[in-house]
C-alpha cells in the first residue's frame, strides 16, 4: 500500500506531464485543468504518505547487477520533503492558472513543472545513491529548461545555461562521492553508507564527504556557487517560488542532513559546512540590501536563509535545520507568489518603479507582509521559531564569532525585508500604471500559504515525531526535537532569542530610518564602492563567469568532433568497438 | 585437408563484416552505404546462427537471428526512404556533400 503511494506520488505528476503535453497548446483551458488535477492529486498522495512513514524499504524495483535494486524508503525526512514539494507544487500550479493565462507554450511549462515535482519526490524518497543521483540531475534539467522558458529572451537563456553549468559542478561532486561509496562499500544503498561509514578509510570518507558538500553547495546556491540563483530569476515567478525557493534548492540541505551522521567525524567537514553557511548567509544578505529587482532581492534572501540551514547543520543543529527548511519553504513560497502577483499587476520587477501598491492590492499586501514578518524572524510566525532554534544551536555548539555573524545576518534580514516591503507596497506611487489585485486562483494559493506561515510552527511536535522514524539521521534529530510547549518555553527562555530579537528590531529601526542612514553612507563615501562591489557579487560573479566561459569554450572545441561526415562517424563507431574489445580482452587476461 | 562447418562459417562471417565495414568507411553514395550496412548486418546474422550451433543452443541463436532480421528490415526501409528524401531535397546522394549535421 505504501509502495503504491510512493509510486503514485512520483508517477502521477509524470503522467500529468505527458498528458498536458499531449493535449496540445490550442486547448489551454484543458491544460490548466489537467495540470491542476494531477498536481493536486499528487499532493494528496504525498499527504497520505505522512500516515505511513517507516524506515523500511516499501518499494523495490528489481534491477540487480552493478546497479543494485532501486529502492524507496518513505522515512520521516523524505516524506516531509515530499509533502513540501508536492503541496507547494500544487499551489504553484494553481497560482499559474492566473499567472500564465494566455501565455504561449503552456504545454511545455506545465509538463516541466510536473516533471519536476515527480523528480523532487523521487530524489528524497530514493534510498539508492545512483537513483538519487539520477533524480538529482533530472531536477537540474527541469530547472534549466524552466529558467530559459522565455527562450527568445537572451537573458533567460544565459541564466539557464549558467544555472545548468554551476549545478553540474555539484552533480560531478555528487557522482564522485557516489562512485567512491560504491567502490568501497560494494553497494549503492544509502543505509549501507550511513552504517558503514566508520569502516571506510579516512581518505575515502573525506572524499565522499567533501564531494557531497560541493554538490550541496552548488544545488543550494551557497558560496562559491551562489550566483546562479539570482540569474535563475528570469524564470516565470511560480517556478521561482516552487523550484528556486521552496524545493530544489533544499535538496543540498537535504543531502547534508541525510548524511550528517556519516560525515560528522570527518576532520574539518563540520567546520567547512558551518563556514559555507555563514559566508553565504552574510554575503547574500549584504547583496539583498541594495538589490533593485524584487525577485533578485528575494533570491538573495533565499541564499541567505539556506545559509542559515547549512550553518545549523555545521554546528550540529540538524533538527533546527530541518525545521527551518520546513518554515522557509512555506513563507518563501508565499513571498515569491506574492511577488508574482505584484509583478503580474505592475508589469515590472524593478522595485523603484513600484511603490504605494498596497492600496490597490490589499490582499496581496497583507499576505506578503505576513511572509515578510516570518522572513525577518518576528514572533509568533513560523520563521521566528525555527530561526531562533538555529541561533540557539549555534550559541551552544558553534564558535561565538560565527554566532555573532549569524545574529548580524538576522539584523540585515530585517533591514532588507523592511526596505523591500516599503518600496513595493508603501510610500509614494512611482508609476502611473493602473494595477488590479490578484485573481481568484492566485488568492487561493496566497491564502493557504499565509495561513501556513501563521500556523506551521504549531506542528513542531508532529514534525519531530515524523522525523524520528528516519534512517540514523533522524534518531539524533528526534532527541533534539522538542514538543510544542517545550520549544516555546525553551526559545523564550534562551538569551540567544532576546539578543537576536534586539538585533532584528534594530535592523527594522535602520530600515525605518533609511534616509538618514543613506546620507551617512554617502558622507562616508561608501555608497559607490559598495554598489560597485555588489554588482560584481563581491568578486564571485567573476569566478562563476570564468567557469561558464571555460565550459563553453571547451564545448566549442569539441564541436570539431562533429564532422557531419557519415564515413568519419562510422569510423568512430568501429574505433570505439575495437577499444571495447581490447578492454574486454585485457580484462579477461 | 578438411574444414569444419564452424571454421567455414567464421571465414564467411569475417569476410561479410570486412566487406560491410569497408563499404561503410569508404563508399560515398548513400545507397551504397545502406547496401554496405546490410552486408555488415548479414555477417552478424550468420555469426548469431553459428554461435548458436557452436554452443549447442541452436534455437536461441536462430530466434535471435530472426529478431535481428525483423529489426534490420525496418532499418533498411527507413534508411532507403530517408535516402529518397535526401535525393529530393539536396539533389545529391554524396555523403561527403551532406554536412548539414556538422556541429
Amino acid at each position: 500500500m505504501t509502495g503504491l503511494l510512493i509510486a503514485l506520488t512520483i508517477g502521477l505528476p509524470w503522467i500529468g506531464a505527458v498528458a498536458v503535453w499531449a493535449v496540445g497548446d490550442y486547448r489551454a483551458r484543458l491544460q490548466h485543468r489537467l495540470a491542476v488535477g494531477f498536481a493536486v492529486s499528487a499532493a494528496v498522495t504525498a499527504l497520505l504518505l505522512l500516515t505511513a512513514t517507516t524506515d523500511a524499504v516499501e518499494l523495490r524495483l528489481v534491477v540487480g547487477g552493478i546497479f543494485g535494486d532501486f529502492t524507496f524508503v518513505p522515512d520521516g525526512l523524505a516524506v516531509l520533503l515530499t509533502v513540501i514539494a508536492a503541496v507547494i507544487g500544487g499551489l504553484a500550479v494553481i497560482f499559474s492558472m492566473d499567472y500564465m493565462r494566455g501565455e504561449a507554450g503552456l504545454g511545455r511549462y506545465y509538463a516541466l513543472v510536473l516533471l519536476f515535482i515527480g523528480a523532487m519526490a523521487g530524489l528524497v524518497l530514493a534510498s539508492n545513491l545512483l537513483l538519487m543521483f539520477l533524480f538529482w540531475e533530472m531536477t537540474a534539467l527541469c530547472s534549466y529548461a524552466l529558467i530559459s522558458f522565455y527562450n527568445d529572451d537572451p537573458k533567460a537563456v544565459a541564466g539557464g545555461v549558467k544555472a545548468l553549468i554551476m549545478t553540474q559542478i555539484g552533480g560531478l561532486g555528487l557522482l564522485i562521492g557516489v562512485l567512491a561509496a560504491r567502490a568501497s562499500l560494494g553497494s549503492y544503498d544509502i543505509s549501507a553508507l550511513l552504517e558503514g561509514a566508520h569502516t571506510l578509510a579516512p581518505e575515502t570518507l573525506a572524499l565522499i564527504a567533501f564531494g557531497f558538500l560541493v554538490a550541496a553547495a552548488a544545488k543550494s546556491a551557497q558560496v562559491p556557487f551562489q550566483t546562479w540563483l539570482p540569474g535563475a530569476m528570469e524564470a516565470p515567478t511560480p517556478v521561482s517560488a516552487l523550484i528556486h525557493a521552496a524545493t530544489m534548492v533544499n535538496a543540498g540541505v537535504y543531502l547534508l542532513i541525510r548524511f550528517y551522521p556519516a560525515f560528522e567525524g570527518v576532520p574539518g567537514w563540520t567546520t567547512a559546512v558551518m563556514l559555507v553557511g555563514l559566508v553565504s548567509a552574510l554575503l547574500a544578505a549584504l547583496l539583498a540590501v541594495v538589490a533593485k529587482d524584487l525577485k533578485r532581492a528575494l533570491a538573495y534572501s533565499t541564499v541567505s536563509q539556506l545559509g542559515y540551514m547549512v550553518y545549523a547543520v555545521g554546528v550540529g543543529g540538524v533538527f533546527a535545520a530541518q525545521f527551518h527548511l520546513f518554515s522557509h519553504a512555506v513563507f518563501k513560497a508565499l513571498l515569491f507568489l506574492g511577488a508574482g502577483a505584484v509583478i503580474h499587476a505592475a508589469g515590472t520587477r524593478d522595485m523603484w518603479k513600484m511603490g504605494g501598491l498596497g492600496k490597490e492590492m490589499p490582499f496581496t499586501r497583507n499576505t506578503f507582509v505576513i511572509g515578510a514578518l516570518a522572513l525577518m524572524g518576528l514572533p509568533i510566525l513560523n520563521g521566528f521559531w525555527s530561526k531562533e532554534l538555529i541561533l540557539e544551536a549555534g550559541l551552544h555548539a558553534g564558535p561565538n564569532w560565527a554566532f555573532a555573524g549569524m545574529v548580524f545576518g538576522a539584523g540585515l534580514t530585517a533591514l532588507y525585508t523592511f526596505r523591500m516591503v516599503w518600496l513595493v507596497f508603501f510610500g509614494p506611487r512611482r508609476s502611473e500604471k493602473h494595477v488590479h489585485d490578484a485573481g481568484q486562483a492566485m488568492r487561493f494559493a496566497l491564502g493557504v500559504l499565509a495561513v501556513g506561515t501563521l500556523t506551521t510552527w504549531l506542528l513542531v511536535g508532529s514534525v519531530g515525531a515524523c522525523l524520528s522514524c528516519s534512517v540514523p539521521a533522524g534518531e539524533e534529530a528526534a532527541h533534539a526535537a522538542p514538543a510544542l510547549g517545550e520549544m516555546v518555553s525553551e526559545v523564550l527562555a534562551a538569551p540567544a532569542t532576546w539578543l537576536a530579537l534586539a538585533v532584528i528590531v534594530f535592523g527594522l529601526f535602520l530600515g525605518w530610518q533609511r534616509e538618514p542612514l543613506s546620507k551617512l553612507v554617502d558622507r562616508l563615501g561608501l555608497r559607490e564602492p559598495y554598489i560597485a562591489a555588489a554588482e560584481r557579487d563581491f568578486g564571485f560573479a567573476w569566478i562563476n563567469r570564468q567557469v561558464v566561459r571555460a565550459v563553453q569554450s571547451m564545448a566549442e572545441r569539441l564541436r570539431a568532433v562533429q564532422t557531419g561526415q557519415l564515413n568519419w562517424n562510422a569510423l568512430g563507431i568501429v574505433g570505439a568497438l575495437v577499444v571495447v574489445l581490447i578492454v574486454l580482452l585485457a580484462g579477461r587476461g | 585437408m578438411s574444414f569444419s562447418l564452424v571454421e567455414i562459417g567464421v571465414v564467411g562471417v569475417v569476410g561479410l563484416l570486412a566487406i560491410g565495414l569497408y563499404g561503410l568507411l569508404a563508399v560515398r553514395n548513400l545507397i551504397k552505404v545502406i547496401v554496405a550496412l546490410q552486408i555488415l548486418v548479414k555477417g552478424a546474422l550468420v555469426a548469431l546462427v553459428l554461435a548458436g550451433h557452436a554452443s549447442g543452443q541452436m534455437n536461441l541463436g536462430q530466434s535471435l537471428a530472426m529478431t535481428a532480421i525483423v529489426a534490420d528490415t525496418v532499418v533498411a526501409a527507413v534508411a532507403l526512404a530517408l535516402a529518397v528524401q535526401v535525393r529530393r531535397r539536396m539533389n545529391t546522394l554524396d555523403v561527403q556533400a551532406l554536412s548539414k549535421l556538422k556541429g
